[in-house]
């Protein structure tokens, strides 16, 4: 069943649903987008297509501590540090923020043993995904069988209709969350059944003549020339929802203190620097080929799928324009 | 802004004949140009060795990229390289001159008074989604929309950096491509927008670059993209001592921010590619101007990346010089 | 230098004996103690201090004293991991323009603090926190003044919040 749900009520929705736990949306910031857990009063933007940073760090923050040590004599003691996530809500994530999430899920959570700090944030976050009414010009994840109204992996489905947001439960998890809202709710409008079906371009590529025999092309002249405009900045990983790179460090003194996990990036010179000064991935040549063959073949190899959702940010945010879409041109998976 | 009635076909046209020249007779190994990117609003560097490589040369209203940042790696590889310098580009070839990250004579400078690059961002707000929606007509913009035919100053649709830009002639040449412009900004009254913006207390003061810098993602494409961030290595990932850890915090943020605008203090250019590089828009230049600005008012008038023979004050001193804090 | 100071490890920080700590002890009525850090250069300013205490010159137990080879020696960063690390004022002190033992670093100082002073000013420091003064070694008087009247001023302002590292707060 459809449930509907005014523009002008959506506050009040926010405000039950925050209540559980902490309810991440789109906030603006400055001219940025990024999903942060509400508060009252605060930015929301459920219109622009999309979030400038992806939904990733939702469960994979940029930073978590995770426990802590402390010394006592010869004695050292570890605590684990209890997280926040507990029944967390994530309202807005787009079709592509969650094929983002299936990729990150093959990493972390259906490992053996899985990653406890995602497993949880996963597990207690109920998402609501938000269909995109119109693409934006950098937007291309029909090219990889994403239908920008229709997201999988999703616990609710939301659209715009007219004034308001159509809701509807996908799973028993969904149903919940409409209940909790009781009476802000209507009866869906005659003819809303279903969000209305996007397309979004692909800028001349398809899936088949993504590039085939990478394995071969290691040494390829084509990466000489790729790398040369790239500035060697993290931005396109940081923004990236399919990149995963983290670090672990210590922050404390030799009594006391805790470890975290951060957000690490594989264009940084320090990511592969060794204690003992070699560097395995010495210029932004290798740096962006094994960038750009992490997401092409080496995920593919490993996971059988191509590790882009075609969300355009890298076409968005990169300062000279270097961007995924020019690496498959230049590698050849343009279909003529 | 008077291109000399070239429309930017010609003046690509022009330009594409002068370097092509010289790509072919040997005298430059490798031109540093710029390229159409993949969308009509951005255009991204060109590394031209061919005139096939060539033919992608463009000279339009997008080629924001401050190319000198490439200088000095390229120099390690190529014997001698040509660049297209705007203003900006210009003043940086002066800074890393001033660095001594490279070497004058290894490099030949193609001068281009800038009229100035649009802002995609500003563009969409007025309605332009496709190319054809946009016509420039000397300092006018034409834009056609739904509602009609609008006629707007250029300047309105600028980048910051761009409109906040005292010189967008090149300051240093071997050949000038293109008859000079009219500057749009009075370098005396560069830091008028600064008054206009003062915010009064501490308080306030803290609150907004707080506000700014909490979102920074750590990706460092300020860093990146800075002519006058030379270190070999930076502070931010020096390991002994450790002065930055990988963290989120605000308070670190805040600290590389803080650091990286000060190793800049004297030596920035106010190119503004720290702001156009950054991912989620923070207005990184201000910081930048303001103490440009205070520099000025404290040990006078200086404009870095105008002259390479000038000390940048931060490096200098006189006996006399006034301080910012009780001396007695 | 003190060990907090240093930054030197992996663990960022050091052992907590150098800075911190302002905020939970306090002079032991449980009143709040302001934390200053006062960077003195060997030549003059710290002779300064020598000589207030042969002087028997009293002056606040709030200030710790870091002996620096010059006030131009002084990084910025240093200022900074003081501020993260709980300090709630920070002082460089030098010798008086024209004394320099090293004919110079002070009159590079004064150019490169005055414009760090303005730069944290327009991150929203407090001007009072961070302050630059000149000491002689003949100065033991002016020492204990400068000391108390910066002690008095950050009393007035309260605890610094300004890029605090709250994770060093929990561990101190």
């Amino acid at each position: 069943m459809i449930r509907y749900i005014q523009e002008s009520r959506l506050e009040e929705l926010f405000r039950i649903l925050s209540r559980r736990g902490p309810l991440y949306l789109p906030l603006a910031e400055g001219p940025s987008l990024s999903f942060r857990p509400w508060s009252e009063g605060a930015p929301v933007d459920l219109k622009t297509v999309n979030s400038t940073v992806s939904a990733k760090e939702i469960f994979l923050p940029r930073e978590e501590a995770y426990f802590c040590y402390r010394r006592a004599g010869r004695e050292l003691a570890l605590e684990p540090l209890e997280q926040e996530a507990a029944n967390a809500v994530a309202f807005g994530l787009r079709a592509c923020d969650l094929r983002g999430l299936e990729m990150l899920d093959r990493v972390f959570k259906d490992q053996d043993p899985p990653d406890g700090l995602y497993l949880r944030r996963r597990e207690q976050t109920a998402i609501v995904a938000l269909a995109c009414a119109e693409p934006a010009p950098y937007c291309f994840c029909s090219l990889f069988g994403i239908d920008p109204a229709r997201a999988g992996g999703a616990d609710l489905q939301a659209w715009w209709h007219g004034e308001g947001l159509c809701l509807k439960a996908l799973t028993a998890a969904g149903e919940e969350l409409l209940s909790s809202a009781g009476e802000l709710l209507h009866e869906g409008p005659a003819g809303a059944e279903e969000p209305p079906r996007v397309e979004t371009g692909n800028f001349g590529l398809k899936l088949e003549g993504l590039p085939a025999g990478l394995r071969e092309r290691f040494d390829d002249p084509v990466w000489e020339e790729l790398y040369r405009s790239c500035l060697g900045c993290g931005a396109c990983t940081y923004i990236c929802p399919t990149c995963y790179c983290f670090d672990l460090e210590d922050f404390g003194h030799q009594e006391k203190g805790e470890r975290y996990r951060c957000w690490d990036s594989c264009m940084f010179r320090e990511f592969t620097l060794m204690a003992g000064g070699h560097n395995p991935r010495p210029t932004r040549k290798e740096r962006v080929r094994n960038r750009f063959l992490h997401k092409l073949q080496y995920y593919p190899e490993r996971y059988g799928e191509i590790a882009c959702t075609g969300c355009g940010r890298c076409l968005r945010s990169c300062p000279v324009d270097l961007n995924i879409v020019q690496v498959i041109r230049a590698l050849g998976g343009e279909s003529r | 802004m008077a291109q000399d009635n070239l429309n930017r076909d010609q003046a690509t046209a022009r330009i594409r004949a002068a370097v092509t020249q010289d790509l072919l007779s040997g005298r430059i190994s490798l031109l540093l140009g710029w390229q159409k990117g993949l969308f009509w609003w951005r255009s991204r560097p060109l590394f031209a060795r061919s005139q096939q490589d060539l033919e992608r040369l463009v000279w339009d209203s997008f080629c924001a990229v401050n190319l000198s940042r490439y200088l000095p790696e390229e120099l390690s590889i190529e014997e001698r390289v040509g660049i297209l310098v705007k203003g900006c580009d210009a003043r940086a070839f002066h800074r890393l001159l001033q660095d001594r990250m490279l070497d004058r004579e290894r490099v030949l400078l193609y001068g281009l008074p800038c009229p100035g690059m649009l802002d995609y961002r500003l563009l969409a707000e007025a309605g332009v989604k496709e190319a054809e929606q946009m016509l420039e007509e000397g300092e006018e913009l034409v834009i056609q929309t739904g509602g009609g035919e609008e006629r707007r100053p250029r300047t309105d649709f600028l980048l910051e950096k761009c409109r906040l830009c005292p010189h967008p002639d090149p300051v240093v040449y071997d050949q000038l491509l293109l008859p000079p412009g009219e500057p749009w900004m009075d370098p005396a009254s560069r830091f008028q927008d600064l008054e206009a913006r003062e915010r009064p207390t501490p308080a306030e003061r803290y609150a907004y670059w707080s506000g700014e810098l909490q979102r920074c993602l750590s990706c460092y494409a300020c860093r990146q993209v800075c002519p006058a961030c030379s270190c070999r290595e930076c502070f931010a990932e020096q390991q002994e001592p450790r002065w930055l850890g990988k963290g989120a915090g605000l308070n670190e943020n805040m600290l590389f921010h803080i650091i990286r605008v000060y190793h800049g203090a004297g030596r920035c250019i106010e190119c503004g590619e720290c702001q156009r590089a950054c991912p989620v828009g923070i207005p990184l230049l201000e910081l930048s101007r303001r103490l440009a600005k205070d520099i000025e008012e404290l040990y006078g008038p200086y404009e870095a990346g105008m002259d390479p023979e000038a000390p940048p004050p931060l490096l200098t001193y006189r006996p006399e010089d006034p301080a910012a804090f009780p001396e007695k | 230098m003190s060990e907090a100071l240093k930054g030197k490890g992996a663990d960022n920080g050091g052992t907590a004996a150098g800075v911190g700590g302002s905020r939970s002890s306090g002079s032991g009525n449980g009143a709040w103690q302001p934390l200053i850090v006062a960077f003195c250069c060997n030549w003059c300013s710290y002779a300064g201090g020598d000589l207030a205490g042969t002087s028997r010159l009293s002056y606040p137990a709030n200030v710790r004293v870091i002996r620096v080879t010059c006030s131009s020696r002084v990084n910025p960063l240093h200022v900074m991991r003081a501020f993260q690390r709980g300090a709630d004022g920070v002082l460089i002190a030098g010798c008086h323009p024209g004394d320099c033992h090293y004919t110079s670093g002070n009159y590079h100082a004064r150019r490169r603090f005055s414009i760090f002073a303005r730069l944290l000013e327009h991150a929203g420091l407090e001007p009072e926190r961070f302050q630059v003064r000149w000491i002689s070694s003949s100065e033991g008087d002016r020492f204990a003044e400068v000391m108390q009247e910066m002690t008095e001023t950050i009393k007035a302002l309260g605890p610094n919040e300004r890029w605090v590292d709250p994770r060093w707060l929990k561990i101190t």
